[in-house]
């Protein structure tokens, strides 16, 4: 009765004690990590078991414990602050594939064969060696390419295409309840958004998310899915009332015979014209 | 449908068009959108001064369809 107490207790501490120590040994995805950091994960964890079921001396164990949460700390610390360190520690990444040919050598450096870089290409969507100019092993062991120009996904850079600047869209209702905090963020304020909610005709009740994108327009999504509301069609709206504006002043710049009103159609209908293609990016998307 | 009341109903979308731009203009968080908004409301405007003036003429000259 008295061990198994004794074990509850072990337990509990540690449990919060190791859960404080990985907190402390930093943020880091499983994926990110190095063998060496997943080896001191494993002693850590190993070691704690032990301790937890009695299996070895408190001291010792806590001495162990000690030593591999403060190294792996201190490791960490040393890569951060010191490039030379850096690569002692983590490893320097490795260049498998350089002007579109694979360096056989840091293959077998990193221990790959032709098989699984190919494998791990493919991966990144890279079926073709043909297409790769550059491929690099992380320290992690992901392999990042770096495909050919001519094989690269086409920008709207690329295409001489303008776009809009957009910002990240704010969620400001979810699950029903709306959420203030985002709301101020964009400036705005709980009776903006209900102004919304009538425009549309819905209750705050009735909405499973809303999202604010960066022009201020609200995007709505009910938990009837069944009811059908307008979504948010201003901006074509408006870019059709300015066309059709435009086309109006260029016939009544033909139709008129005053020369003077004439000119000032005619200028007008330029200058909407222009109008229309500067905003065509951020009506238009 | 006359001259007059024509003109009458751009310079009406044009005036509605305008509400909407500053509508754009203050809500727009990006600062770039914002000042493209401001610019489009700042030329729409003299759009609609232009072709008020030009209404007002046609009124004169056409007295009879005013108002329609």
């Amino acid at each position: 009765m008295q061990e198994s107490a004794q074990i509850l207790l072990k337990s509990i501490s540690l449990f919060f004690l190791v859960w404080a120590a990985i907190r402390l040994m930093g943020k880091r995805n499983m994926s990110q990590m190095t063998p060496f950091n997943f080896v001191s994960y494993i002693v850590i964890g190993i070691v704690t078991s032990l301790i937890s079921l009695n299996l070895i001396n408190l001291i010792y164990g806590f001495i162990a414990l000690l030593v591999w949460v403060a190294f792996s700390i201190a490791l960490d610390y040393l890569s951060i602050k010191s490039k030379v360190m850096h690569e002692l520690i983590n490893g320097k990444e490795a260049v498998l594939i350089k002007h579109g040919k694979i360096m056989e050598e840091n293959l077998m450096s990193v221990r790959m064969t032709g098989e699984d870089l190919l494998a791990q290409l493919r991966s990144k969507n890279a079926f073709n060696m043909a297409d790769v100019e550059f491929a690099v092993m992380e320290t992690n062991g992901t392999i990042n390419p770096y495909l050919k120009s001519d094989k690269k996904p086409i920008t709207p850079h690329d295409l001489g295409i303008k776009v809009a600047p957009q910002a990240e869209p704010q969620t400001v209702v979810l699950d029903g309840n709306m959420l203030e905090e985002p709301l101020a963020s964009l400036g705005l304020n709980p009776q903006w958004l209900s102004t919304e909610f009538d425009k549309m005709g819905v209750s705050l009740e009735n909405v499973f998310l809303g999202q604010v994108d960066s022009s201020g327009d609200l995007y709505v999504d009910l938990f009837d899915d069944g009811v059908e509301l307008p979504q948010p069609k201003v901006k074509e709206m408006l870019y059709a009332t300015l066309e059709k504006s435009q086309a109006d002043l260029a016939t009544f710049a033909l139709q008129t015979e005053d020369t003077n009103a004439k000119a000032m159609y005619s200028k007008n209908s330029q200058r909407l014209e222009d109008l229309l293609n500067k905003l065509r990016p951020y009506l238009l998307h | 449908m006359t001259v007059a009341s024509q003109v009458k109903q751009t310079l009406a979308s044009l005036k509605g068009a305008r509400g909407t731009l500053r509508v754009y203009s203050t809500q727009a968080r990006d600062d770039e959108t914002r000042s493209v908004f401001t610019d489009a409301l700042e030329e729409t405007n003299i759009i609609i001064e232009d072709l008020g003036k030009r209404l007002q003429t046609l009124e004169f000259e056409e007295p009879q369809y005013k108002g329609n």
